[in-house]
Order: C-alpha cells, then sequence, then structure tokens
C-alpha cells in the first residue's frame, strides 16, 4: 500500500519567508488515507475482486462442535458445474497447522473437529456461486464426541479431554506477600464473582482476499495485523519458503485484535498453489466469519479484597477460569496479561492470583482490544466500588488512598515512574463536576441516575520477554520527499499519519512532503503487529530512529552548502539555514540532490528492541514485564430505568495519558472509539453458545452501538511525556475501552444501589439484578 | 422470472397464476433477508413495490385506509401516535423507506412492531383475489399461528384501515438505542367510547391481544387501582418463551410494566384532550 | 424443493441510471443491488458488512432516498436511478461531505465511511435546517465499530455549516 498525500504546497521562492515551524507531531494533519476513504476509492480486500477474481474459494466446515471425521467424500462436490478442485489435509504441503503462540490448529482438520467453525476443505469454482454450492455438496461423515459446552464441564471429574493432556491448557500465578495472614487480619473482607462474556470483534470489513501463485510466488492481498509473521505460518503450514511468499495489506476494516489469528490466507495459499496461474478471491459472510474467527475470553473472576479500617489495601486473592475455546490462539498470553493486571493500578501488598486457561468446544479465543486487562478491570474496579461501601467510604477517597504513585509497584513487582492515573483521575472527576449534565434534574419515579468512575493501568507491548520490536526505513529522494517504509498495518487507527509525522517532524518537512509504504512483506522490514498498543511506541522510535540517522545526513551536507557548523542549521517547512540567519539557507530538494550525486545514502534503517524480562514462573514477578505503563481514568453517567432494567449512558469522560499525542483528532477518535467498544461490552455485546453453535453469528443478534447510544463522549488528552516514546508518545489503543466499562458499571451500582457482576448488563440483567431474579437463567453462558 | 406489474389487478392476475411458485416482494426487508442467508431461494418474484395504489392513505367514512405498500417512513409521518412511534422504531431510516405495512402484516412476525400497533387500533386488513374480490377482516382473526396467517395463495393484502382517532401510546423495549428487534413491545389505544384494546410483541407465536384484560377497561374510567388490576390480569394472558433474546420471566413481568406504564400515560394525559399528536 | 444449481437462475435485463450514466444489464433475478453495483458495475464504494439491513455500510441512493442496497433486488431499480458513493465528488472536487469527513478525522477504517456519506447527503438533501436528534435518526442505521460516532456527527454538522453559508 503506498500512500502519498495530493495536495502540493504552491513553491516557495527564495525571497519569501519560510513558513513557520510546522510541527507535525502534535498536530492534526488531515489522514493521508481520507480521501480514498472517503471517495469509495479505497480498495479493500473484497473490492479487488472485480478487477482480479478468476476463481473463487470456499471453505467446508464442521457441522459438529467436537467429533471424530470418519470420511470426507468430494464426489458430489466434483459433480456441480464449474467446480475444479476439493482440497483437504491431504493437500496442504506443510506442516497444515498454525497458531500464534502454540501451534495446534490445523489448517484443515484430518481427524477431529474441535469447534463448529472448524474447517476441513476447500472449494475452488469458476463462480462464487459454484463454490459454495459444492461446498454444501461435500460430504463429512463424524463421529460425534460429547461437546465441552462450558468451562465447568471442562474440567469435571472424567471429561472427554479435547486434548491428551487434559482440557487445562496452562495457568499463571502471581504471588505477592501472605494474603491467608493479610485477609484474617483485615478490618473488611469483600469477595464476589464476575462472569465477562465473550465478544466478538465485529470489524465491519468481512475477511476476504485473493491469492495468485506464479510458480516462484504466491502473492496474497489479506488483511492481518503482522504481516510478517502471518507470513511466517503460511509459509510453515503449506511448506513454502519465506522467500516465496508476498503478503500485500489491502486497505483494512478495522481489526481490534480479530485479524490477530491465521484467517483466510492457507485456504487462499492452498487454493492458489493448486490453480497456478489464477487468481483466487475468497470472502466470508458475516455469519461465516463470527463462526470461523476467535473471541475475547470469557472469564470467571473469583475475587476476595480485603482492606484496614483506615481504607488501605491489604490484601486480594484472585481466581480467574478463563474460556479458552478448541484452540490456544494467544490464550497463553492472555492469561499472564490477566494476572499482571489483577489488581490493576493500586498498591496492594500481599496479592495471590491464579488464572487458569481451560479448553471447550467454544470458538478459540485470543486477541482482542484489552487483551485480558479488560476484563480483570471490569472485577477489580468493581471491588474498589465494593471495598469502598463495606469500609462506608467515598469511592473516589478510596481509590485515591490505594492507587499507586510515581515510583510504586505494580502487582509483578516493577517499579513505574511517572505514574499519572491520579492525574487522570482528578481530570475526569473535575470536568465532571465543574460542567455539570445539561439534562432534567426531574426524573419520573422509575428511572434513576448514577454516575461511576474507573482508574485502569494498562503495559503496553508483548511484554514478558516474549520478543518484540519493530524496523523503519525511511529514504529522501531527489526532489525532497521523505518515503517512510513499515511493515506494520493501518487497520484503522491512524497508523500511517503517526509514522509520517514522526519522520516528517524529525526531518523538518511539511506534511506534504511525505509519503509511506506500509505492511507489504516485499517492499517494508518487520514492524511487528499492529496491537498491545505498540505501534505508535515502537515502530515510532523505529521511525524516528531513522529519520534521525537521515536528519544528520542532511544537516552534513547542508552545512556544507551554508558554510557553517551542522549544530547551528535549523531544518524547517522543507528548508535548511542557518538558525542565527535564516536568509542564510538552501531548500531541501538541493540538499538531496547534492548529497545523492555526493554519494551519501539519504537512507536510513533502524531497529527499535527494547528489552522487557520474562516472569518467574511462581510468583509471576518481573522488574520489567512491560517496557511502559499507561493510564486513564473514566467518569460515566447514567440512566437506569427500574421498572425495565433499561441503561442509558448519559455522559461518559476519558481521560487518558498518551506521553504524547501525535495526532491529537486520531489520539481523541481511538479514545471515543474505544468507549464506543466498551459501551456495548457493558451493556449489549454477547456471542451466545448453545453447546459449541453460535446462536447469533450475524448482526440482527449481535447487536453493536449505534450512534443513539454514544452519549457525547468528552476526551481528555494527558500529556506527559513518555522519555522512552518517540517525542514523549507512547500510546491509546487499547485502554479507552478497559477503562469504559467498569465505569459504567460503576455508575448502574451507583443508580440502583446493587452491584453488577455478570455481563453485558442488557435490560433483562439489569432488571434481575435490580429485582433480586436469579432463578435458573436460560440465557446461554459458558461457565 | 421477474414480473414488475404496475396495476394491483396485474398483480392479483400474476398471483392467481402462480400461486406459491412466485415469491411477492415489495421493500424486500424480509424476503432478500432471508435470500441472503440461504433460507429461501425464490427464482420467480411478483415485485408490488410499482403499484402506486398500494402507496396512497386516504380517509374513508370515519376510517383511515393505508395501502399494503406504505413505508415506514409514510406512517412516521402519521398523527396515530402508536402506529407513527412503532413505525419510527423499525430499523434505520433506509429500512423504514423500504419496509411497508404490507410486508409487516404478510411476515406475521410475533416482534412485528406495526402488526402490534395495528392490533391494538382494532385495525382490519383487505385481503384480495381474482377469483374472490376484496374481503376486510379484523386482524387480529388474521394471524394463527406461528406466521401462519388467513392470507390465502392466490390473494395480496391490499389495505389495512383503522377508526379515525383513537388515542393511542406505544413502548417497546430493546437492548440499545436504535435499530432495535423487540425484547417485548405492548401498544394501548382508546376509542372515544372507552374502549381500551392492550396488544403485544414477542409473547408467544403471533402478535397477541389481550381481550380479558381488555375486557376489564372496557367503558371504564382509568383509575390507578383499575390499571393495577389490569397490568395483573395481562401477565396470565400472554404466553412468551424463553429464546437467546430474553427469557419468559422478564417478558411477562415487562408485559406487566408497560401496560402499567402506557395505561398510566393515556390516564394522565387525559386531561389534556387528545394528546396523541 | 431442489437447490436450484447456479445456472438455472433466470436473468432479465434491467436498465438503470447510476451515478447519471446508463447501463443496461443481463442478471440473475435475484441479484441484490449491492451485488450488482460491485460485481457487474464495479462500483465497489458501497460496501457490505452484514448482507440484513443491520450495518448501513450498502447505503445508497434511489430516486433520492436511501435505501440499504443489499436488500433491494438489482431487477427492482429497473428505470430508476441510483446514486452511490462514487456519484458524490465532481471529478477531484469533494463533495462538502466527503470533506468534512476527512476533516474530522470520521473515516478511521472507513469501512462505514460510504454508506454513512450517503445517509448524510440525504438528510442535507431533504432539510435545510437540522436539528440533533434529526441528525442521530438519520444517522441511525448506519453501524460504525471505530469512531464512536463524535467525529461522524462533528462532520455532517461542519458539512451542513458549509452548505448553508456556501
Ligand atoms: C434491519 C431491519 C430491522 C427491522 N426492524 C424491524 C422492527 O423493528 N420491527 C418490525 O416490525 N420489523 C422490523 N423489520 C422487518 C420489517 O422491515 C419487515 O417486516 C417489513 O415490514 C416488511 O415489509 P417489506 O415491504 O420489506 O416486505 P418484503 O420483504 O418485500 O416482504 C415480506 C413478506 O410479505 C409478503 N408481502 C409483501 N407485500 C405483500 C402484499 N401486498 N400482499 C401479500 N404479501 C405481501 C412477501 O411475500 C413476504 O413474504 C426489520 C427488518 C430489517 C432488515
Ligand atoms: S450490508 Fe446492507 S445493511 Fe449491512
Ligand atoms: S470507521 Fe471503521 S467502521 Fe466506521
Amino acid at each position: 500500500m503506498i500512500q502519498q498525500v495530493t495536495t502540493t504546497e504552491s513553491d516557495q521562492t527564495l525571497d519569501a519567508p519560510i513558513a513557520p515551524a510546522d510541527h507535525l507531531v502534535g498536530k492534526s494533519c488531515r489522514r493521508v488515507d481520507g480521501q480514498e476513504k472517503v471517495t469509495g476509492a479505497a480498495l479493500y480486500g473484497a473490492d479487488l475482486f472485480p478487477n482480479s477474481a478468476e476463481l473463487f474459494a470456499s471453505v467446508v466446515r464442521s457441522e459438529h462442535a467436537h467429533a471424530n471425521i470418519v470420511s470426507i467424500d468430494a464426489t458430489q462436490a466434483l459433480e456441480v458445474a464449474g467446480i475444479l478442485g476439493v482440497y483437504t489435509h491431504a493437500d496442504v504441503g506443510g506442516t497444515n497447522i498454525h497458531g500464534l503462540i502454540r501451534r495446534d490448529h490445523p489448517a484443515l482438520a484430518s481427524k477431529r473437529v474441535r469447534y463448529f467453525g472448524d474447517s476441513i476443505a476447500v472449494v475452488v469454482a469458476k463462480t462464487e456461486r459454484a463454490a459454495k454450492l459444492g461446498r454444501d455438496k461435500v460430504a463429512v461423515t463424524y463421529e460425534p464426541l460429547p461437546v465441552i459446552a462450558t468451562m465447568e464441564q471442562a474440567i469435571a471429574e472424567g471429561a472427554c479431554k479435547l486434548y491428551p493432556e487434559g482440557n487445562v491448557m496452562g495457568d499463571k500465578r502471581i504471588r505477592k506477600g501472605d494474603v491467608e495472614r493479610a485477609l484474617a487480619d483485615s478490618h473488611v473482607v469483600v469477595s464476589d464473582t464476575f462472569f465477562t462474556q465473550t465478544v466478538d470483534h465485529a470489524f465491519l470489513d468481512i475477511e476476504a482476499g485473493t491469492g495468485h501463485w506464479d510458480g516462484q510466488v504466491l502473492t496474497l492481498y489479506v488483511a492481518g495485523q503482522w504481516v510478517h509473521e502471518e507470513r511466517r505460518l503460511i509459509a510453515l503450514a503449506l511448506g513454502l519458503p519465506v522467500e516465496q511468499i508476498r503478503i500485500i495489506q489491502p486497505v483494512t476494516g478495522g481489526a481490534f485484535g480479530g485479524r490477530e489469528d491465521i484467517s483466510i490466507q492457507i485456504y487462499l495459499g492452498l487454493a492458489a498453489l493448486k490453480h497456478q496461474g489464477k487468481t483466487i478471491a475468497l470472502r466470508y459472510t458475516r455469519s461465516e466469519s463470527m463462526r470461523a474467527r476467535h473471541k475475547r475470553h470469557a472469564l470467571k473472576i473469583e475475587s476476595t479484597f480485603g482492606a484496614n479500617a483506615d481504607g488501605m489495601l491489604t490484601a486480594a486473592k484472585i481466581v480467574v477460569y478463563s474460556d479458552e475455546g478448541a484452540y490456544a490462539s494467544t490464550g497463553i498470553a492472555v492469561m499472564r496479561k490477566a494476572a499482571s493486571h489483577a489488581t490493576g493500578p493500586y498498591c496492594v501488598p500481599n496479592v495471590e492470583v491464579d488464572v487458569y486457561g481451560v479448553h471447550t468446544n467454544n470458538n478459540p479465543t485470543g486477541a482482542m482490544r484489552g487483551f485480558g486487562a479488560c476484563q480483570m478491570a471490569i472485577a477489580y474496579e468493581g471491588m474498589m466500588d465494593r471495598v469502598a461501601r463495606a469500609l462506608d467510604m467515598d469511592r473516589e477517597t478510596f481509590r485515591r488512598k490505594n492507587l499507586i504513585q510515581s515510583g510504586d509497584t505494580v502487582t509483578t513487582g516493577q517499579r513505574i515512574d511517572p505514574v499519572s492515573v491520579g492525574l487522570c483521575l482528578t481530570k475526569a472527576i473535575q470536568k465532571f463536576k465543574d460542567q455539570p449534565y445539561p439534562g432534567s434534574d426531574h426524573l419520573p419515579a422509575h428511572i434513576k441516575r448514577g454516575w461511576g468512575m474507573s482508574a485502569i493501568c494498562f503495559g503496553l507491548g508483548y511484554g514478558d520477554g516474549f520478543p518484540d520490536c519493530s524496523r523503519a526505513r525511511v529514504e529522501l529522494s531527489d526532489s525532497g520527499i521523505a518515503t517512510v517504509y513499515t511493515g506494520g498495518v493501518e487497520v484503522g487507527q491512524g497508523l500511517l499519519n503517526a509514522m509520517m509525522q514522526i519522520a516528517g517532524e524529525e526531518l523538518g518537512l511539511p506534511f506534504e512532503s511525505m509519503r509511506i509504504v506500509a505492511a507489504d512483506t516485499e517492499l517494508t522490514d518487520e514492524s511487528g503487529s499492529s496491537s498491545a498498543t505498540r505501534q505508535t511506541y515502537f515502530t515510532g522510535n523505529a521511525v524516528r530512529m531513522a529519520a534521525s540517522e537521515l536528519r544528520e545526513q542532511v544537516l552534513d551536507i547542508a552545512g556544507i552548502k551554508l558554510k557553517v557548523h551542522p549544530h547551528e542549521i535549523t531544518l524547517q517547512h522543507g528548508w535548511a539555514y542557518e538558525t542565527s540567519n535564516s536568509n542564510n539557507r538552501v531548500r531541501m530538494e538541493k540538499i538531496c540532490t547534492e548529497g545523492l550525486t555526493r554519494g551519501y545514502s539519504l537512507k536510513a534503517t533502524a531497529l527499535f528492541k527494547p528489552r522487557t524480562i520474562v516472569e518467574i514462573p511462581n510468583t509471576g514477578q518481573s522488574p520489567r514485564a512491560f517496557i511502559t505503563y499507561l493510564f486513564g481514568a473514566h467518569v460515566s453517567q447514567v440512566l437506569v430505568n427500574i421498572e425495565t432494567g433499561e441503561v442509558k449512558v448519559e455522559r461518559h469522560i476519558a481521560a487518558h495519558d498518551v506521553g504524547k499525542a501525535v495526532n491529537p483528532q486520531s489520539v481523541e477518535g481511538q479514545i471515543v472509539g474505544g468507549v464506543a467498544q466498551g459501551l456495548g461490552m457493558a451493556l449489549m455485546e454477547e456471542v451466545t453458545y448453545r453447546d459449541g453453535r453460535i446462536m447469533n453469528p450475524g448482526l440482527t443478534d449481535y447487536i453493536i452501538p449505534t450512534i443513539k447510544d454514544l452519549p457525547p463522549v468528552e476526551a481528555i488528552i494527558v500529556e506527559h511525556d513518555d522519555p522512552g516514546g518517540p517525542f514523549g508518545a507512547h500510546g491509546v489503543g487499547e485502554p479507552p475501552l478497559i477503562g469504559a466499562v467498569p465505569a459504567i458499571l460503576s455508575a448502574i451500582y451507583d443508580a440502583t444501589g446493587k452491584a453488577p457482576c455478570e455481563l453485558p448488563m442488557s435490560p433483562e440483567r439489569t432488571w434481575r439484578l435490580i429485582n433480586e431474579v436469579c432463578e435458573n437463567d436460560p440465557l446461554s453462558k459458558v461457565f | 422470472m421477474f414480473h414488475q406489474p404496475m396495476t394491483f389487478e396485474h398483480a392479483l392476475d400474476l398471483r392467481s397464476e402462480l400461486g406459491t411458485d412466485a415469491t411477492v416482494i415489495n421493500g424486500g426487508t424480509d424476503v432478500v433477508v432471508a435470500m441472503n442467508h440461504g433460507a429461501i431461494k425464490p427464482t420467480t418474484f411478483i415485485d408490488v413495490s410499482r403499484i402506486k395504489a398500494l402507496r396512497g392513505i386516504e380517509k374513508q367514512n370515519g376510517h383511515l385506509i393505508m395501502g399494503a405498500g406504505v413505508t415506514f417512513a409514510d406512517l412516521g409521518k402519521m398523527h396515530f401516535r402508536a402506529l407513527r412511534e412503532a413505525s419510527l422504531s423499525v430499523g434505520g431510516p433506509a429500512i423504514r423507506n423500504m419496509g411497508t405495512i404490507g410486508g409487516n402484516i404478510a411476515t406475521a412476525s410475533p416482534a412485528g412492531d406495526g402488526c402490534v400497533a395495528l392490533l391494538a387500533m382494532n385495525a382490519e386488513v383487505q385481503l384480495s383475489s381474482k377469483a374472490r374480490g376484496d374481503r376486510w377482516m379484523p386482524l387480529v382473526d388474521y394471524f394463527i399461528d406461528y406466521r401462519k396467517t388467513a392470507l390465502a395463495d392466490d390473494e395480496l393484502i391490499k389495505a389495512v384501515r383503522v377508526h379515525n382517532n383513537p388515542r393511542s401510546r406505544w413502548y417497546k423495549i430493546g437492548k440499545r438505542g436504535a435499530v432495535n428487534i423487540s425484547l417485548v413491545c405492548c401498544a394501548i389505544s382508546q376509542n372515544e367510547n372507552n374502549k381500551t384494546e392492550l396488544a403485544f410483541g414477542c409473547v408467544g407465536p403471533i402478535p397477541k391481544v389481550a381481550p380479558k384484560a381488555s375486557a376489564l377497561l372496557t367503558g371504564e374510567t382509568l383509575t390507578p387501582e383499575l390499571i393495577d388490576d389490569v397490568a395483573n390480569l395481562v401477565t396470565h394472558e400472554v404466553a412468551p418463551i424463553d429464546d437467546q433474546r430474553g427469557t419468559a420471566t422478564y417478558r411477562r413481568a415487562m408485559c406487566s410494566t408497560l401496560t402499567k406504564r402506557l395505561l398510566t400515560q393515556l390516564m394522565e394525559d387525559a386531561p389534556k384532550g387528545d394528546a396523541d399528536a | 424443493m431442489p437447490d436450484p444449481t447456479p445456472m438455472e437462475i433466470p436473468t432479465m435485463q434491467v436498465a438503470c441510471d447510476v451515478n447519471g450514466e446508463s447501463f443496461t444489464r443481463d442478471i440473475p433475478v435475484d441479484m441484490p443491488l449491492l451485488e450488482f453495483l460491485r460485481d457487474v458495475l464495479g462500483l465497489t464504494g458501497t460496501k457490505g458488512a452484514c448482507l440484513e439491513g443491520e450495518c448501513g455500510s450498502c447505503t445508497v441512493l434511489v430516486d433520492g432516498e436511501t435505501i440499504n442496497s443489499c436488500l433491494m433486488l438489482a431487477a427492482q431499480v429497473n428505470n430508476r436511478s441510483v446514486t452511490t458513493i462514487e456519484g458524490l465528488a465532481a471529478g477531484t472536487e469533494l463533495d462538502v461531505i466527503q470533506d468534512s469527513f476527512v476533516a474530522t478525522g470520521a473515516a478511521q477504517c472507513g469501512y462505514c465511511t460510504p454508506g454513512l456519506i450517503m445517509s448524510a447527503r440525504a438528510l442535507l438533501n431533504d432539510q435545510p435546517d437540522i436539528s440533533e436528534s434529526e441528525l442521530l435518526t438519520a444517522l441511525e442505521g448506519n453501524i460504525c465499530r471505530c469512531t464512536g460516532y463524535a467525529s461522524i456527527i462533528e462532520a455532517v454538522k461542519r458539512a451542513h455549516r458549509e452548505s448553508q453559508n456556501a
């Protein structure tokens, strides 16, 4: 994907004053991909079809949540007019396995299926209709196995085992101090159990793409989140050398973690390899997308917190069961993130956390915005409200007594400096109290108003010693245009602008002189995934380092031209001038031409690879589990109809420390968008299963917030320079969602006097909470 | 084949000729959803969306007659409060530009908001066939069982009518702020003679009236005590089920809650005269 | 009823006007307008994200009114005129709504954007004055998963202001 700014500025003549310093970092430059997105010219995966699709593929999926495959018979399918081939595991040349951490997920199942979406065969045909018809005619004979629909069933005595090792996928723990004793000595001890639901990413741009094999190179146009790692996984599964695969990310309509696992890449690759010279197209429908893709983990979180009479937390004992579904996906990392964020931004001297990942025959669960930290925030913030109430203490005061301060440690033992969570909370609450909501104070008797708050932290990057690095390349051309090359993927978050702005800032170039090439394994170097809120920090640092090396070259050349020491030169708006005499100046074009003829490379690459330290397994302690921490605080105000259980969020304030907002408009967009997803998770979103089958695989019943559900979200950008980030920036992607959910629940608690512990708080759940109706709830559960 | 009759008579000809071999389509908001899901695979269509006569709304002898092709967007401009609000709660504006009241009645979903509002307003539906001409029947008799109706294979829905000036109230509980499928919906209307009718959506296989509750109300002036009695009674008249959208327990309770709320509104607004607009 | 094979779907001729240009094509009678626009005419600016009327990404104007093109059959637009996102900009000059979407950052991933712009276009075509609640209602059928809508609301208000000042 090559992006460039289309507007050009009129040429400045030599006598004209140099345009004022245009600080690209901190400026809301118009999105470089804006024009193509508003005109419909942007090509997303499925938009490539009309011009390139020659053959179509379709995937045969399991009709059972758990079964042995007895036979796969393609005879009838092959009789359908237009069908060119049906391919199974036997046709796959490599390991036929993928999986981001643990490689356990067969691309095409051979012996056994473990969830309803498991794929069994790929059908290729001349038309999409024929491919689907053929798919439906592939006869698979199954020997059904007992379905493990809930975690309870999975860990029950004598349960059918999904894997030889059993159904517990793994565990993570934290041990700090003496929890039992501290609880025994506490003034109050409060326990509750939280149930978070299975959530779907529901990005709008359904999985779709093309694949082509020319005998030398397999070219895939498929949206992922980490094209270089996807290339490795595809290579392994298909038995091709990595060098023979090229992935090009089309314009991508959202990801939110939902494109981290392999989706259609291997099917397309297999089909392409079997039909050399033809471009294969494959797209899911919404229901197939929901049925196939991993989900956010549903967690059962048993929490016990103790506090002394002064309102200081003494201990936390937390046991978590996590529905891992059929395959591991990124589950192990999510479990660790849950453990390391179990007590959030609070000082708790004695902590015991046990997180158990449990396999079921539900969809695999993996990455989604917030990644384990999100579910834990629901529990620890829920507990803060409960403990404050038990102590008869104001919720804010109680939180403030226990929030970490700069130099304190979080639950992993990592010392954090600076800490800005208190500042975020102050700003959010101040805004709430200083600018009262304009709504009416006269509410009918059945409508109750309440407000709540949350304070959260988030460790940025993969952390825990997991390899994490970004590369970048920046080049200057004869005409003074700088091009940034990054392997990072733009999924809507604004990565392209951020990288262009960082490089432009470093080089003193106007935004119009910037270009970017992203996410093409042939043209760009690996930059890790667009996830874990890491790209601004990681790739941003790499881009800045590369740009800064170029800057040195530019200053060197300019120094010769201007006959002054390079340190006496300012780069501004496409000019280099003597800092004390701006008439002694030269344009970037001239410098570049000069540099290129004199043998300067005018290219620079950089690698940013900070280290984190893997935790001690028995205690979960690590002096540097994460490279840096992000903080945020929310205030939410709701109206609850106590007769029907309907909840309306009236007002929502979100304060986030982003280090430095590289593009404030994008940052605000991330904050408000994260709140929207948090609101969805708090109030309405829920994948429901019956015996492993998704009951709501579509947007009719998997409902997400509309424009009428969102109050005007007030975003507060807190800028507290991160010493390790590019221009002080760190990141913002995930924390807004994490903060939103508990703040809304806290507001419901305030309005109703009843503490919510089950998500989502749909009208019915809220009504049950208020009326204490807890007869057997037939709504589906994975617990 | 795709037939696109421009007159209702032509449509009736086609209907009598093709019967169930052809799929009648108007706004397509039910038909094409089902096609996209692969639930139906029609190859012959009678598209009634171009028939101007079906788009009319007119007053006649104390009745308001709405053609079957009147869209929710059109109904959203009407002065009958229940019907207006119900119509404006359907989908988003694009769905309301497409979806028709005739389609809603033909689909006969227990969640059909248009059906519930019309039931409460004692609506009658006009069915037509080439062979037997037109017939009016009370909408309440038209719904037979889950998605089973009185519409014969050679018939089309022509119109629906209601008395001119009922006062009405409507409320639907959904899971979000817009584009809601109802969890429970309730409509109430009252005519000049204080005859009050209640109807519910999502409480059984068909859009449902509550005759006993209505009987209790007939001719009476609304009082808080009476409203409580009626709200209790309706819970025995509805037979909701558990499904993945909600449970019977909740729905039953909500029928009572909504009945009470809407009747109370009618009672409180009564002194203001016709507060329907 | 046995599954009709792909070959058995009857076809018909459709003549319609799309973005001011006339098209006549033979298409299967059961083809949704969305598929016609994208796969037959190659106008991929109109998106599809649900095919059940829930998301609004497929919103286009038919005779000036918004409809969900995933739920209208192409056959139904015979002799009618359709406007899609590709029909809004005049050459390289953006429609004021398009420009506003870029200005306010309302297009993040951009997948919902064409549909939202079409809904907004219909609103601004119809009404000189719009209230906050009319604006929200006009856009309530368009889901955006990225933005939380604030920048979208701002974009439509900006476009409205600019077109009134023009
Ligand atoms: C996103 C979305 C949201 C929705 N929300 C709601 C909602 O909130 N409340 C609600 O009640 N409904 C809702 N609906 C469904 C609603 O749009 C339909 O029930 C609509 O009323 C059907 O009208 P139509 O013209 O689109 O019918 P079509 O889909 O064209 O047809 C529906 C049925 O009616 C038959 N039919 C149509 N016209 C006639 C006629 N004149 N004579 C005989 N048979 C006929 C057809 O053969 C078909 O069986 C929603 C639909 C969608 C897609
Ligand atoms: S694709 Fe048409 S509304 Fe979603
Ligand atoms: S910008 Fe991504 S769905 Fe709206």
